[in-house]
Parts: structure tokens; C-alpha cells; sequence
């Protein structure tokens, strides 16, 4: 739209005699039809709920990010089904534990995910970036760590294909630093008594820290699942203090 | 690809050209034919030109033969929890094509409940096949289970069609060896022929005693369309086209096939010209099209040459992938391919392949290795038992592998989403899971897919990424058909983690003593300690139990076992699971 906008100021400018140049225009304008995109605008639509945790409101293509904390191969589906659309492929290397059916819960289409074996020590370069040219979306849990010479090579392919991969150790193994981490933390569990009902909504806390843009710690709190959906914003819990001294507005709770 | 021959566009005029009052002459005998070495040319007029008289020989219910079952005995055969094939057996009693697992056991207890293998079904299927050369050079495998070839030839030296369905059904007999049945059909054109003999094996009915062989159905030459004019649309296996027929009230191929051409192709586009022509009695693509220069053929040499079938599906992998790739340049499909292999010691086996559609890359891997498979396999039986036939199977290693599209069409094409893409998208993922196998072995690239169960880890099954086509949809992918309630199931939401690193663990009530479920399922004291090792975990909520007691008909898988959730002090949650009174972590939330 508002490409199509400036396309049409800018030949009328020139039509005009008026060759003030782009930078008469509108600065929003300017935004949109300049050449080079830098790369906090390429940016992957992340669930509403977790979009806070991010510079900028999504992930960032090309990055890596570590997930650990219970629950965290549940919150690492959800957080990518809507980067992966409907065509969209994820690839799962390595980690026999995960549960696909709590991935399908949060959205996952079982029809694009593939499940590799753990490949043996030296290959999982190769395995890595052959898998980084075709899926958009790579799950890593490695048991033992990363040679340097791996991680250079999958770092080089993701860079050039801008995919995303995702280390579901939290990036234990990964030689080198990521470019973010989350850390899941469940606070409680509703719909369990002593021996009645069961596990029906989790309230979790995530935490964020990274390095450069995604240096400043954040978090979110979040319901997965919750009432409303399987992955939605939930409100912090009030801590003592809080309740105390009158949070909401002086009023004693 | 400039001099493509244009008699093979499938468009509406085709129309004209099936009419026999208003031939095209120009289109029949076209300069491009004269080049062709003739018989052909010198029936220009008969209505065989439209379609090739072929003979279909159908061992029906193969995939239940392949696994060896006697067919008066109940088995059948299923994917995605459906029937895909049932022995004359479980027929009687009901078991039908596309029921749920549930209802087939229901109505026939013992049913034996086999998997689909489909390279076993092709190796067994290998031997028939090879029968068949000894009568003919152009015998073409459909798949596993059906197996044509052009009668002309054969007819005219056996001494008539119905000397020759006998012929057939004698080479054959000994070949199955009581094992299977087998129809014979035989019209103008493969369609025809297929439903030849597919009425020959509804003539000769079910239950009848397995081994048998039922009389051929013959349809004389030019009779097709009246011969087909009367079966239901259905037997189109299109669904989509079919579903829409039935609503326009056309319910059979007879119906079908007044309305013109031009009409079908306005409306059902080519997809709907192709099924056109099958109603009419004619074959799906005009029969001599020029055989395609022999440059498109691709060749792999083995070095060293190999007994091993790895290797040679690996190269049929990439064969394919090659073939495919050349044919698409030139705006191509290939319906019949030719897949030859030559061992070291200098013998050449070569067969053909025949796909209603057009091959696909990966369809055209697959058959590759069904072949070599079978050949193969002949190959070590060959060797186990003495005086074998030469001609019975490959002797020594692959040494070449070569695939020749044997019949190609123009593309009509696979439309591919707007910016590449579905198609694309997958043939990437393919190829990348085909280097993956490469390195990691074949089984390494699995897929999920839906599959009943209780337990967290039993509602999901991996199965080998070679054994699927990933660019199209997968029946088993999608979770709606899977829909029979399991008493017993932990409602979701579903653990993130299934299995645990700890051994078996230990739960206290709140005196120390063990908790135990009782036979009944009920909880004896309630837990109040986890002990993982050494460790002691507070248990500050708990749900359950939910006893499952699995398959009590069956003492060698009996299970009876109970599963309860937890919640630690930490607020994770746990799933539990007792079996003979030892407690597991199962899964973690």
C-alpha cells in the first residue's frame, strides 16, 4: 500500500517539474521504498503473547536461539508455527525425547516436520547445513558438545539462507554465544487437586537475554496452554510486596 | 524441445479425432509418422489407433499375498489404521477396503492385521513379471499386483485373444504357486483392460478357495467404450472429479463419455480431459507418440559394482532426480519408463514401468527400487537354489543402471503455488532428505504420523521419510483420522518431553510408605514424596490415576498399567507411570 503510494508521489513529482528529490517526501513513505532492508526488519512473526520478549516484536531471521526450562520444546512450537505458515518445513535433529503431539497441540502441522536421527560427532555440520537449504526452521538438542569447525559451517549457511535454528539445550553445547536465550519457568498448574481433575492450564514465565540488540533482560508471562488457546499472555503475578503495599491502585486485596 | 509432436497436446479437438465419422487424417498420418516403422501406420483407420489392445493381468488383494497369509484366512493389510487390502477371506466376513481397524476387528476377530510393505509387496511381484518376458518383450508393471503388455504381437502367434489369456494364465499358475489369484482382461487400451479384468475377479466372486484362476474377460476390439459405458464413475479414482459428476447426475462412464469434449475440458480442465478419455474407451494419452530420443536416457556405473540394494537406491534416487530434472527442461513428463541394469558379468534385464499419471520424481525412484530390489532378490534365491534359469534374475553385481522414459507426454503440469511454493518447497525437502540418508543411513529421516494410542508416546508414530512422497498430502499426517476414542487417555494438554533419563523411582505416602494402585484402579494412600535416586521431591498436587489395561486378549503383549500427573514443589509436572508395582517417570510437562 504504501509502496504503492510513494510510486505514484514520485512520479507525480517529477511530472510536476517538482524534482525536490525523496526527501521532500513523507518520511514513512521514505521508509518503505528504501532500497536496503537492514536486518531488524526482517522479521519473523512470532505468537502475539511472546512478542514482547524481542527487540523488535519478532525473531529476527538468520538467528539462534537457546531454549531450556520445562515445557520449552512445547513454547519453541508454538513460537514458530506462524513463521512457518502453511508451506513452511521444521526439522527436529537429535532429540528422540520430544513429544510431537505437544507440538501439534500448539499448532504444528505434523505433515512438515521431519525427525533426524543424532548424527554421529564430526557430522553435525554437514547434517545441520544440509538441512538449513531446504527447512526454514532447524531444532537442535545435541547430548555432547560442538566442534568450532561445526559451528563455523552451520553459522555460515544460516546467515546465507536466513533461517532459524533453535537449541533446545539452551545452547550448552554450542561453542560460541547465541544470539539469545529463553528460559521457561512454570509457576502453576491449574485444574489439579489431590487426586482430582488434572493438568489443564500452565502459567509459565519466560525469560529473555541475548547479546547486541537483544542484550536488555525481558519477559513475559503466558498461559500454555490457557483458557483462551494453547500459547496466550497471561497477567503477572502479583508478588507480596505488591499485594501489600497496594499495587492496583491503594486498595488493600 | 521444438519438433514435440503435436498430436500429443491433449486439448479439445481431441474430441474429433475419437469420432470416427470426422478424422483428421492430417493428425493420424502426419509426415511425423511416415518416419515411424509402420505396423501402426497401416491401421491408421482402426479404432486401435486411439488405444493399444492390451492384456492386464491382476493378482488381486496382493499386498495381503506378498505377506504369505493363505488367503482363506482372515488378514488384511493397513495403513493410517485403514483397510487397504483384505484377504477373500476376511471379506466374507465384511471386512471391506477403507474401513477403521476397530470395525474390521469387530466384525472379524482373528483378523490377522498385517503392515504395508510396499518394496516386499514388488520383489514378490518380481516373478510374475518376469513370467511374463518369456511370452513378450513388452511386458509393463503397473505396480505391484498388476502387469500389462500389448497383445498384438502375442495374440497373432498364440493363435487369438483366448488363446493366449490361456497361455497367460498357464506361464503364471506355477509361478504363484497357489499363493494368490489372477485374473486376466483383455480390451483396447490399459483402462479398459484393467476393468477387464477386475470384472473377471468380481465374476469369479469371493470366497471361493485361494489358488484358483477365474476366466478371462475379453473384450472384443472396438467395444470398449460400450463395455466400460456401464461401471459407475468412481472407478475413475479421481474423488474431486467424481464427486462433481455425481451431483451433475452423470453416474456412470457411459454418461460421462456422451457429453463433447469441449465441454469437459471448459469445465473440468485437463484433469477432467484425461478421465474423458478413459470413459470413452480410449487411452489417456494418444498411444504412439514418438519414442523420445534416446539422449534423455540417464545412466549410473557402478565402481565397484554391488549386490547391495543401498547403493541402488541411492542411484535410482538420483537417477531420477536427473531424469526428472531433463524431462521438466523440455516441458515433459514420462508416464512409461524403461528401467534396464547390466551386471558385471555382461547380462542385461530390463522392464518397464507404466504409471496411469505421470511419474513423479520420487515415484519413479520408488519403482527403480522396487526393481533392483527384485531382481536382487532373485538374484540370492537364484543362487541358493541350483539349475537356475538364466534370464531369472541378476546373476553377479550391478555393474549400470539406467532409466529410459520410454513414453513421454507433454507436462500439463502440477500447478505450483504463486511464489514457488508447495511443489518446489518439497522437492527441496526431498532432496535434502535424500543427502541425509546418503550420510546417515535410510532409516535416519523420519515422519510423523498420527496413530491411536493412551500413552503420550503412543499417539504418534515415526515412520521412514523414504516410504512417503512429502510433496503430497499424507493421509496419516493429518490427526481427523484418528478419531476412535481411547478409553483411558490423559486429556491434553500433551508433555513437552516422553521418556526420562532416571531408571524407575520411587513414591511415598506420607508415613513412607510405598503407594500402590490397587487391581481396581484406585489409589491405596495418596502420594506425598518423589524420590528420584537419591533426591527427594515434595509432591504438592496429584491427579489420578488412569488405569489403562491393554491388549487382555493377547498374554505375550498383555499391559496393564496405571499413569497419575504430579506436580513437584518446583511446579513442574510430571507424568508417573506404575507397571507391577514399579513407578517410572514417563513424561515431563
Amino acid at each position: 500500500m504504501l509502496l504503492r503510494d510513494a510510486n505514484i508521489c514520485s512520479y507525480a513529482g517529477v511530472v510536476n517539474g517538482h524534482a525536490t528529490g525523496l526527501a521532500a517526501l513523507d518520511p514513512r513513505i521514505l521508509e518503505a521504498v528504501r532500497p536496503t532492508t537492514l536486518s531488524n526488519e526482517q522479521l519473523l512473526d512470532v505468537p502475539e503473547a511472546l512478542s514482547p520478549l524481542f527487540p523488535w516484536g519478532g525473531l529476527q531471521r538468520g538467528w539462534q536461539v537457546g531454549v531450556s526450562g520445562p515445557g520449552a520444546w512445547t513454547l519453541t512450537a508454538g513460537m514458530m508455527v506462524p513463521s512457518l505458515g502453511d508451506e513452511g518445513w521444521m526439522a527436529v535433529v537429535g532429540a528422540p525425547l520430544f513429544n510431537l503431539v505437544a507440538g501439534a497441540e500448539v499448532g504444528l502441522r505434523m505433515d512438515r516436520v521431519l525427525v533426524v536421527d543424532t548424527p554421529p560427532a564430526g557430522q553435525w555440520g554437514t547434517v545441520v547445513a544440509a538441512l538449513l537449504e531446504a527447512v526454514q526452521v532447524v531444532v537442535i538438542c545435541p547430548s555432547s558438545s560442538i566442534g568450532n569447525r561445526d559451528a563455523r559451517r552451520i553459522a555460515a549457511r544460516l546467515r546465507e539462507q536466513r533461517g532459524t535454528l533453535l537449541h533446545l539445550d539452551g545452547g550448552a553445547t554450542w561453542p560460541s554465544g547465541l544470539d539469545m536465550k529463553l528460559t521457561c519457568q512454570t509457576q502453576e498448574w491449574e485444574g489439579i487437586g489431590q487426586g482430582n481433575g488434572y493438568l489443564r492450564y500452565r502459567r509459565m514465565k519466560v525469560e529473555a537475554a541475548g547479546r547486541r540488540s537483544a542484550a536488555q533482560p525481558r519477559s513475559v508471562s503466558l498461559w500454555m496452554p490457557g483458557p483462551d488457546g494453547p500459547l496466550t499472555a497471561a497477567q503477572e503475578l502479583a508478588t507480596v510486596t505488591e499485594l501489600r503495599y497496594g499495587a492496583w491502585g491503594g486498595e488493600s486485596p | 524441445m521444438t519438433d514435440m509432436p503435436f498430436v500429443a497436446m491433449p486439448e479439445p479437438d481431441d474430441a474429433v479425432v475419437a469420432s470416427p465419422k470426422a478424422e483428421h487424417p492430417w493428425r493420424l498420418n502426419g509426415p511425423r509418422r511416415e518416419s515411424e516403422n509402420g505396423p501402426r501406420r497401416a491401421e491408421a483407420a482402426h479404432p486401435s489407433v486411439l488405444s493399444t489392445r492390451m492384456a492386464v493381468v491382476l493378482c488381486p488383494d496382493w499386498p495381503v499375498v506378498a505377506w504369505g497369509v493363505p488367503l482363506n484366512e482372515p488378514a488384511a493389510v493397513f495403513v493410517a489404521n485403514r483397510v487397504v487390502s483384505c484377504s477373500p477371506g476376511a471379506r466374507i466376513d465384511g471386512v471391506r477396503v477403507g474401513q477403521r481397524r476397530r470395525d474390521a476387528q469387530s466384525r472379524c476377530p482373528d483378523l490377522a492385521v498385517l503392515e504395508q510393505d510396499t518394496d516386499r509387496e514388488a520383489r514378490l511381484f518380481e516373478p510374475v513379471a518376469a513370467a511374463l518376458t518369456n511370452m513378450t518383450p513388452r511386458v509393463e508393471v503397473a505396480g505391484p499386483g498388476l502387469v500389462g503388455f500389448p497383445t498384438r504381437g502375442p495374440s497373432r502367434f498364440f493363435g487369438g485373444d483366448e488363446a493366449l489369456a490361456q497361455k497367460v494364465q498357464e506361464t503364471l499358475t506355477p509361478v504363484l504357486a497357489d499363493r494368490g489369484e489372477l485374473f486376466v482382461g483383455m480390451a483396447d487400451g490399459v483402462f479398459a483392460a484393467r476393468m477387464a479384468a477386475q470384472t473377471a475377479s468380481k465374476i469369479f466372486g469371493d470366497g471361493q478357495l485361494a489358488g484358483a484362476i477365474g476366466q478371462p474377460v475379453i473384450v472384443p476390439s472396438g467395444e470398449s467404450a460400450g463395455f466400460l459405458a456401464g461401471f459407475g464413475v468412481d472407478v475413475l479414482e479421481l474423488p474431486d472429479l467424481v464427486d462433481v459428476l455425481v451431483r451433475l447426475g452423470l453416474r456412470t462412464l457411459g454418461q460421462f463419455a456422451e457429453i463433447s469434449a469441449n465441454d469437459v475440458v471448459g469445465r473440468f480442465g485437463a484433469e477432467g480431459l484425461m478421465a474423458h478419455r478413459l470413459a470413452r474407451g480410449v487411452d489417456q494419452y494418444p498411444p504412439d507418440l514418438r519414442r523420445p530420443a534416446t539422449d534423455m536416457a540417464v545412466t549410473w556405473l557402478f565402481d565397484p559394482p554391488t549386490e547391495r540394494i543401498d547403493p541402488c537406491a541411492f542411484a535410482a534416487k538420483a537417477l531420477a532426480d536427473e531424469l526428472h530434472r531433463s524431462l521438466e527442461e523440455k516441458g515433459l513428463a514420462c508416464i512409461r519408463v524403461a528401467i534396464e541394469a547390466e551386471t558385471e558379468a555382461g547380462e542385461e534385464f530390463s522392464r518397464l514401468w507404466r504409471h496411469e499419471g505421470t511419474l513423479s520424481a520420487a515415484a519413479l525412484a520408488e519403482r527403480a527400487r522396487w526393481q533392483l530390489d527384485g531382481w536382487l532378490h532373485q538374484a540370492r534365491m537364484g543362487h541358493a537354489g541350483a539349475g537356475r534359469d538364466p534370464d531369472a534374475g541378476v546373476g553377479s553385481a550391478i555393474a549400470r543402471l539406467t532409466l529410459i522414459p520410454d513414453e513421454v507426454v507433454p507436462a500439463t503440469g502440477r500447478q505450483l503455488g504463486f511464489w514457488g511454493g508447495r511443489a518446489e518447497r518439497a522437492d527441496d525437502v526431498s532432496r535434502t532428505v535424500a543427502r541425509l540418508q546418503g550420510i546417515l543411513g535410510a532409516d535416519s529421516v523420519r515422519v510423523p504420523e498420527w496413530s491411536g494410542g493412551r500413552g503420550p508416546a503412543e499417539q504418534i508414530r515415526l515412520i521412514p521419510a523414504a516410504a512417503v512422497d512429502l510433496g503430497e498430502p499424507r493421509m496419516g499426517a493429518d490427526p481427523a483420522n484418528v478419531n476412535q476414542p481411547w478409553p483411558g487417555k490423559i486429556p491434553p494438554p500433551a508433555p513437552a518431553e516422553v521418556g526420562s533419563l532416571v531408571g524407575s523411582v520411587v513414591v511415598l505416602d506420607e508415613v513412607g510408605e510405598e503407594v500402590t494402585v490397587s487391581g481396581r484402579g484406585v489409589m491405596l494412600n495418596d502420594p506425598v514424596w518423589l524420590v528420584v535416586g537419591k533426591t527427594e521431591h515434595q509432591i504438592m498436587s496429584w491427579a489420578g490415576p488412569w488405569p489403562a489395561d491393554e491388549r487382555w486378549w493377547d498374554p505375550s503383549s498383555h499391559r496393564r498399567r496405571a499413569r497419575m500427573q504430579v506436580v513437584l514443589e518446583d511446579a513442574t509436572a510430571h507424568l508417573l507411570t506404575v507397571e507391577q508395582q514399579e513407578w517410572t517417570i514417563e513424561a515431563t510437562y
